[in-house]
């Protein structure tokens, strides 16, 4: 059998038409809920998932009662009332739990639709009247439905850091709600993998890959790209102070053109931005200080300051007159617009591909198949 | 799509496959693929390993699109209207999971959820089912603990949850033991009798046989129409108490037969080959040996007509 017979074979092929977009996209709760029900059911009894969240709980709850335990040590060893710790280990806790759960989440949904295949449960849901949108969303929910219950088991320790003041009661639902949709972006990026390759690991590395390029990699690059965006410019400086006015009694800064270099943040601090640390950190809303100093306590909060702050870029002039209250003039000229919703736009971009892609990927009848794969 | 059980009457248009063509890269699985499967029958899809039998069964299940030709199943279009084809489609894979951590009963509950029956319906459908392919007792317990013949009923089962007009069955008695093959036959004999299309294939083909009303060869992925089953003619098996009353009497009538190789027994009892042209010569060659006194013990096929017609395909294994 040679190639030209199988090209001659394929020329006339007359393309049946498509089925219609509903029976692709269409949903339906009923759906939806058939799906997440089998695939809890199924992943609720066949893996040891109260054990899971039983070590998730001790080893959260340890690490909180550890880290509050630090706190409260150095604390007690400076000099008088130190500022409340308690946004200190509510930031500690927030970035624990996130960081816990984009460990685990990478593997609840990165099997789904090819742990299905090779077990051969997929072709015959898929013969059914489900839509391939349908499937695809019900496995969705499962997994995040498995990932918030992870989520909800860390709650009494956020409690605690909530508890031990200087953090808003809002801040609790905002650092919730945005893990629960950041997971969920999770869920779809393991999806989307899980419909595009054959074997489970594969799939489950990919997503690895995907949630370290996010959390790891954009600091990195960022890092990295740092010198190509400093360049040596020449710059207005307020340096001082050089004259000092005798009657008002006060200090006046020099400004003088100094060749310095300069560094350009707000073309990289998207790198920064779409990472999900920084987005829950934006996000999580806790105390705005107008001052600088008044953030050493609040991890999330210095985070928030700091990107917003590479977002305006280089202040020009350079202050380096320290005389007045520049600094915190400088701190209110820096936009408090949030940055977090645009790099959980990315997040929830990333997720949303990954979602459409397992759903083409499920739609039947199938044209070609995966390489090394059987359809049923 | 809200009606998931079509009326008996709506079962009448079986499977119509014309001039099928699918490839996997080089490999031309169908190549030129034409049958009928008529409603109320039970049509034998028979073929070696690797004839396309299973590439056959997934197209008209809906899975994979043709490369050239056309299919109905149903009255429908599997490719252009999937969802109406499936709905009316019951497929049954050679090889499929079950989700181990689910009962039987859950398994067929999620199905016909699927299919979008109504809880209540579901639920007597699946009681009904269960006890169908008898595993009623198993109704509980998680499908993990089935052997491979009951999980072989289970998938039966889920494929006639929704109550489909058109069966499509791939190798659907492997791993069943002789007392399931025998209800799978009874089974399949009452779903065709009710009006609906039943396609199987299968590699047990004297079982086949004693089933199918239709046979369609398959052969590298082209429907073949073997010699033997063009003809019609069979060979028959026929013994009696006295050969020589046997014998004589066939000779009178001027059938022409063959010894069957068998030695004659002490009390002069034999039998002897013989061809005829369907059951209709076989009645008939009963009644006049009874009349005219011949002692007959048994008219059998002396090989099942598929598995004649099989081997002549044989030849064309790979």
């Amino acid at each position: 059998m040679t190639l030209s017979e199988v090209e001659l074979e394929h020329e006339p092929s007359t393309k049946p038409p498509r089925a219609a977009r509903g029976a692709t996209w269409g949903l339906t709760w009923h759906g939806v809920r058939t799906v997440a029900v089998l695939e809890l059911r199924q992943r609720v009894r066949s893996t040891r998932w109260v054990v899971a969240l039983v070590v998730w709980f001790v080893v959260v709850g340890g690490i909180t009662l550890l880290t509050s335990g630090a706190i409260s040590t150095s604390a007690s060893g400076e000099s008088g009332p130190g500022p409340s710790a308690g946004p200190l280990l509510f930031g500690a806790v927030t970035f624990l739990v996130l960081g816990l759960g984009l460990l685990v989440t990478p593997t609840l949904a990165s099997t789904g639709i090819n742990g299905d295949r090779n077990a051969g449960t997929l072709a015959t849901l898929q013969v059914t009247l489900l839509t391939p949108a349908e499937i695809a969303a019900g496995k969705l929910l499962a997994a995040w439905a498995v990932a918030c219950a992870f989520l909800v088991a860390s709650l009494p320790f956020l409690g605690i850091a909530l508890a031990m003041e200087g953090t808003p009661g809002t801040a609790l639902l905002r650092v919730v709600l945005l893990v629960a949709v950041l997971l969920a972006c999770v869920c779809g990026i393991g999806l989307g993998f899980s419909a595009l390759t054959t074997r489970t690991a594969g799939s489950t590395v990919l997503t690895f890959l995907t949630v370290a390029a996010l959390t790891l990699l954009t600091p990195i690059l960022f890092g990295l790209t740092f010198p190509t965006i400093s360049r040596t410019q020449e710059v207005p400086v307020s340096s001082g102070p050089m004259s000092f006015d005798d009657e008002s009694g006060t200090a006046a800064c020099e400004v003088t053109v100094q060749e310095r270099s300069v560094a350009h943040t707000e073309r990289t601090w998207w790198l920064l931005g779409i990472n999900p640390f920084v987005v829950l950190a934006d996000g999580a809303g806790t105390t705005e200080h107008a001052r600088f100093a008044d953030n050493s306590n609040d991890p999330l909060g210095m985070i928030r300051d700091g990107v917003r702050q590479l977002r305006a870029g280089p202040a020009i002039p350079v202050d380096e007159c320290w005389l007045d209250s520049s600094v915190e003039d400088r701190q209110d000229t820096v936009s408090r617009a949030p940055v977090w919703p645009w790099g959980l736009a990315v997040d929830v971009l990333l997720g949303a591909a990954g979602y459409v892609v397992a759903v083409r990927r499920l739609r039947i009848p199938q044209r070609t198949l995966p390489r090394g794969t059987r359809v049923a | 799509m809200s009606s998931t059980t079509p009326p008996p009457s709506a079962t009448g248009d079986g499977i119509v496959v014309r001039d099928l063509h699918r490839a996997f890269g080089t490999v031309r699985a169908l190549d030129g693929v034409g049958l009928t499967a008529r409603a109320g029958a039970v049509t034998a899809l028979v073929g070696p390993n690797g004839s396309g039998k299973t590439t056959l069964l997934l197209v008209l299940a809906g899975l994979l699109v043709p490369d050239r030709g056309s299919v109905s199943v149903a009255g429908h279009d599997p490719v252009a209207h999937g969802p109406a084809a499936r709905a009316r489609t019951g497929w049954m894979p050679d090889t499929f999971g079950t989700w181990d951590s689910l009962t039987a009963r859950e398994v067929l509950l999620t199905f016909a959820a699927t299919y979008r029956l109504s809880p209540a319906a579901a639920a007597a459908r699946a009681t009904d089912l269960l006890a169908t392919v008898h595993l009623s007792e198993y109704a509980d317990r998680p499908a993990s603990v089935l052997s491979r013949g009951q999980k072989q009923r289970l998938g039966l089962a889920r494929a006639l949850v929704h109550d489909p007009s058109v069966l499509l069955l791939d190798e659907p008695a492997s791993g069943l033991d002789p007392r399931s093959r025998v209800d799978l036959r009874i089974l399949l004999r009452r779903l065709a009798d009710e009006g609906r299309t039943v396609l199987v294939s299968s590699h047990v083909l004297s079982e086949l046989d004693e089933m199918a009303d239709d046979a369609v060869f398959l052969s590298k992925g082209r429907t073949v129409v073997p010699d033997a089953a063009a003809t019609g003619t069979t060979s028959w098996h026929v013994r009696a108490l006295s050969l020589d009353a046997l014998t004589t009497w066939l000779t009178s009538t001027g059938a022409t037969w063959q010894p069957d190789g068998a030695a004659v027994t002490q009390t002069g009892a034999g039998g002897v080959l013989l061809d005829m042209d369907g059951d209709d010569d076989a009645a008939r060659l009963v009644r006049d040996a009874v009349a005219a006194g011949v002692p007959l013990v048994s008219l059998v096929p002396a090989a099942g007509t598929l598995e004649q017609a099989y081997l002549t395909l044989e030849e064309e294994r790979r």
